[in-house]
């Protein structure tokens, strides 16, 4: 092929990109602006913050295609964001002219030393395969004309935000990039390349999460016990429904029987283990569901204490004080505490009134917080004191006069 | 033409009220001559079919306590509530349409048969007890054309007899409930700003604390129990109550307490009542607090405080009314009738409204400008499933649709969306109520929703809710998508447990053959 129409193929589809109307380029160009305004409109201050490579390999074979990912960070002061940006070079042959195609992108997790390649999942539904969550992206970069393009410099041909992709883990992850030139309907695959890279992922991966869930779990069992001896006597309703909720939530439906005998024995162990006085390190315990465990599985532990402290038909003061740390250092916040504890623990079972838990109002709050707080808490009770439930109408009841009296104690 | 009458069925007094040929409403004795109609029942030892109701009742208590039925609106609504006499269970409303029934029996012989009435309740009152309420109505003979919250009638009954202009609150403590109602008052235009009210605090609330105060006093002297029975109890009570109407007018209230241990003299000063009324004090303050809130006004804002209910001559509410507000509240009226008196104003103005052919011309003529904008006494929602946002799990929740206090009539909609795939059925509930925890609100009606089949999930439905002037209720959840719609209209006497059918059926049954004296 002459050099002048080798030139005018490699210059031409790139002029276009900034200037013919209906081409390919132009409008693969166009997507890539909007997709810089649309990142641009989610923050209207933010900006790129700086351009960081990160460790890919650069390997280029200019007659096919050469991928690579590069992380840049984006945000303002508050907020940073990591983009991976996918960048391609080299040749694309296109078969036909105005040939529609689309440039199918996709990751994977390649940091087991085996090799074993393991999918990195998507966040969102719009980059997920067709029936599974796998991270597949594909943009459309128009019509091409026949015949090979070259593309010389690196081109930007898609940006990730992190936050759409699950890795398989949380830490430092060697990714491979797949990027390939498909025909619009994915039937033909014109040109395809990969590239690895590393990140590190702050966020707990999928399959950590799935360990997680296990785990806290677990904890979950050993801070029920916690709060079923916190009144030094564990009794058997306490205990029973502590092995319900073991049963029902810790996954065992791929185990034996023998496994299963061999987790029941566990559990009696346990029993054993606190009903001979013996303690846990609950700060730790805590801080372990607090790492790894999400605000709804927080709650439920939180949730399952609660039941536990009221099994016995009502809860001690020792049984409140322990629910009450527990929620501070699950980091549950006050006010979903105390509705909880509404729903879980009545206030008819309670044997210490503790105005703090029932109503919210703290010895530190001055007379006015003290008076809208509690003006809060009455207009809410009150509400329900009509109530055709007969036990809701005594709760409310027995809340409106404690309220009384609280306001004569905290307001005066 | 029939008469247009009004009634304040009260925890512990009843009264009824008629409009005169020019409009002006006026209390019409018992056939005791009394105005006010103790709020009590007696069923006779002798006679089962003869009931005592009034004065003769709160006595006969002291001898049968058994037999005896006081402070029955406290029960209205509630279903489990029964009053076994006989053999016979007798249920709040069959109770309270005894009542009714001695009413309306009275009256009649002066101003012949009363028909068409207006009943008031309180302004906190469900829908279920406001049913209830007319069930109790019709059982007794009546047609109950409307019902009107106690406040309002109170403040209708103020505003055509007295200069009263500018932000008004109505403070209705009578003997078993209290209300707070804020109304904006232009000579006869009335706009209610919004209402509040407390179930359970009334004049017999503090007459238990006097009680509470006896018994204390004479187990301190004496380690033993004062009281020993019913019939010992319904008698302290009603020297309670005494004690307490006589604080209202004295500093000191003494009395003998003749116990099974032994006789003391109990001497109970002003300040010792107000202390051991401390708590229900600070309860009326805090939903006086709450009415002002809602309202968006400042004490400052307030232009005049009407008092309504017995209890209000209690010196204590008033001082601290008066420190509240910077001013004296209104006590012109008489505060144990205004209620019946406006509530017979009411009736007019719904017969002008309804059926205006029926209204003389100089009650019409003396009603005409008379305008009242009421306003939606409670929340009415549905039950959905929203994502909680904190945990990202779907909820159920109860949803608001129609805020409380809106005025009437007043419409709201909101769009929801199916859950699920192929979602065939959408089981629609209407709620009443403040909270968003469905444990807390009254499930009026649940009606299950046919969709079209083989759709995505996320379609969406828009739910409607109107409510208009005659306290009827439509609701609507319509499929944007295909235009499928299912409507539900209720009113008072179409929804809950008694149907027409069933409260004729019952009134046939045991208030025709019964006696009321």
């Amino acid at each position: 092929m002459p050099v002048l129409l080798i030139l005018i193929l490699i210059l031409v589809p790139m002029a276009a990109m900034a200037f013919l109307p209906g081409s390919g380029g132009r409008f693969w160009l166009a997507r890539l602006i909007n997709h810089f305004k649309f990142s641009r409109k989610r923050s209207a201050s933010r900006k790129t913050r700086s351009c960081q490579s990160t460790g890919f390999s650069e390997q280029l074979d200019s007659g096919t295609l050469n991928c690579r990912a590069r992380l840049i960070k984006q945000g303002t002061d508050d907020c940073i964001f990591d983009t991976i940006v996918v960048e391609i070079c080299g040749s694309i042959y296109i078969p036909s002219d105005d040939y529609y195609a689309v440039v199918g992108i996709s990751l994977s997790d390649v940091t087991h030393p085996t090799g074993e390649a393991m999918p990195v999942h998507s966040s969102t539904r719009k980059w997920q395969g067709s029936s599974s969550e796998v991270f597949c992206y594909n943009t459309d970069i128009g019509r091409l004309p026949e015949g090979i393009a070259k593309l010389t410099d690196w081109t930007a041909v898609a940006q990730l935000s992190i936050d759409w992709l699950v890795f398989p883990r949380k830490g430092k992850r060697k990714l491979r990039l797949s990027v390939s030139i498909l025909s619009r309907d994915g039937d033909e695959k014109l040109v395809g390349a990969q590239s690895d890279f590393t990140y590190e992922n702050p966020r707990f991966g999928y399959l950590d999460m799935q360990e997680n869930i296990q785990q806290t779990k677990s904890l979950a069992v050993a801070l029920a016990f916690v709060v079923g001896v916190a009144d030094g006597k564990l009794l058997d309703c306490e205990i029973d429904l502590i092995k319900s909720w073991a049963r029902g939530n810790i996954d065992n439906s791929q185990i034996s029987k023998r496994t299963r005998r061999k987790f029941e024995k566990a559990l009696d162990k346990t029993v054993g283990f606190f009903r001979s006085g013996n303690q846990v390190d609950v700060n730790e315990i805590c801080r372990e569901i607090a790492e790894i465990a999400p605000l709804a599985e927080r709650y439920d532990i939180l949730e399952l204490c609660m039941h536990v402290a009221g099994a016995s038909g009502s809860v001690g003061a020792e049984e409140m004080t322990v629910l009450k740390k527990l929620a501070g250092q699950l980091e549950i916040d006050i006010d979903r505490f105390r509705d909880m504890m509404g729903r879980i623990l009545p206030v008819d079972m309670h044997s210490v009134e503790d105005a703090e838990v029932l109503i919210g109002v703290t010895s530190d709050m001055d007379k006015e917080q003290a008076r809208h707080h509690l003006n809060k808490e009455y207009r809410k009770w009150n509400a329900r004191a009509t109530n055709s439930d007969p036990q809701v109408q005594n709760q409310a009841d027995y809340m409106l006069k404690f309220i009384a009296q609280a306001r004569s104690q905290y307001v005066g | 033409m029939s008469n247009i009458v009004g009634i304040d069925l009260g925890t512990t007094f009843s009264a009824l009220a008629i409009l005169n040929g020019i409009g002006k409403p006026q209390i019409v004795p018992n056939a005791d001559g009394e105005r006010l109609t103790p709020s009590a029942i007696f069923f006779d030892e002798e006679d089962s079919e003869l009931i005592r109701v009034g004065v003769e009742a709160v006595n006969s208590r002291h001898l049968n306590f058994d037999r005896s039925v006081r402070w029955i609106k406290r029960h209205m609504g509630d279903k489990k509530y029964h009053k076994k006499i006989d053999g016979k269970k007798w249920s709040a409303v069959e109770l309270s349409a005894l009542i009714l029934k001695k009413l309306k029996q009275d009256s009649s012989v002066e101003y012949g048969e009363i028909n068409d009435v207006v009943i008031s309740v309180p302004a906190h009152f469900d829908e279920v007890r406001r049913k209830a309420t007319m069930d109790a109505g019709a059982m007794a003979g009546l047609n109950v054309i409307g019902i009107v919250n106690e406040p309002v009638a109170a403040a209708l009954y103020y505003a055509t007899t007295r200069e009263v202009c500018g932000k008004v609150l109505v403070y209705d403590i009578g003997g078993g409930t209290f209300d707070v109602t804020i109304l904006d008052v232009k000579g006869h235009q009335m706009d209610i700003v919004c209402s509040q009210g407390d179930h359970s605090l009334g004049g017999i609330d503090f007459d238990k604390e006097i009680l509470k105060f006896l018994e204390r006093n004479y187990k301190e002297k004496f380690e033993s129990e004062l009281i020993n029975s019913d019939e010992e109890r319904a008698k302290y009570e009603d020297e309670a109550e005494d004690i307490k109407k006589t604080l209202s007018r004295r500093s000191v209230a003494k009395k003998m307490l003749y116990g099974p241990a032994g006789n003391m003299k109990v001497e109970i000063t002003r300040e010792m009542f107000e202390n051991e009324v401390s708590s229900l004090t600070s309860r009326i303050d805090m939903l006086l607090e709450v009415a002002l809130e809602e309202a968006g006004i400042k004490p400052s804002g307030i232009d005049k405080v009407l008092l309504v209910g017995g209890s209000s001559r209690i010196p204590v509410l008033q001082q601290r009314l008066e420190k509240m507000f910077g001013f004296a509240p209104e006590t012109t009226v008489n505060v144990d009738e205004c209620v019946a008196l406006g509530a017979a104003l009411h009736a007019g103005l719904t017969m002008l409204r309804e059926r205006e052919e029926d209204v003389p011309a100089g009650i019409a003529a003396s009603l005409k400008d008379i305008n009242l904008i009421d306003v939606c006494n409670h929340s009415y929602g549905t039950i959905c499933a929203p994502i909680d946002k904190q945990t990202g799990r779907r909820v159920i929740a109860n949803r608001i649709i129609l805020k409380k206090n809106t005025p009437l009539p007043c419409e709201a909609s909101q769009m929801f969306y199916t859950m699920s795939e192929g979602q065939t059925v959408l089981e629609s509930t209407i709620t009443q109520g403040e909270d968003t925890a469905v444990e807390y609100v009254n499930k009026i009606s649940t009606h299950k929703f046919k969709l079209p089949p083989d759709r995505p999930a996320n379609r969406p439905i828009k739910v409607t809710y109107r409510y208009d002037l005659n306290q009827r209720m439509h609701c609507k959840f319509e499929d944007i998508e295909s235009g499928k719609v299912h409507e539900v209209d209720f009113c008072l006497d179409q929804n809950g447990e008694m149907s027409p059918k069933e409260v004729k059926k019952r009134k046939g049954k045991k208030l025709k053959s019964v006696k009321v004296e």
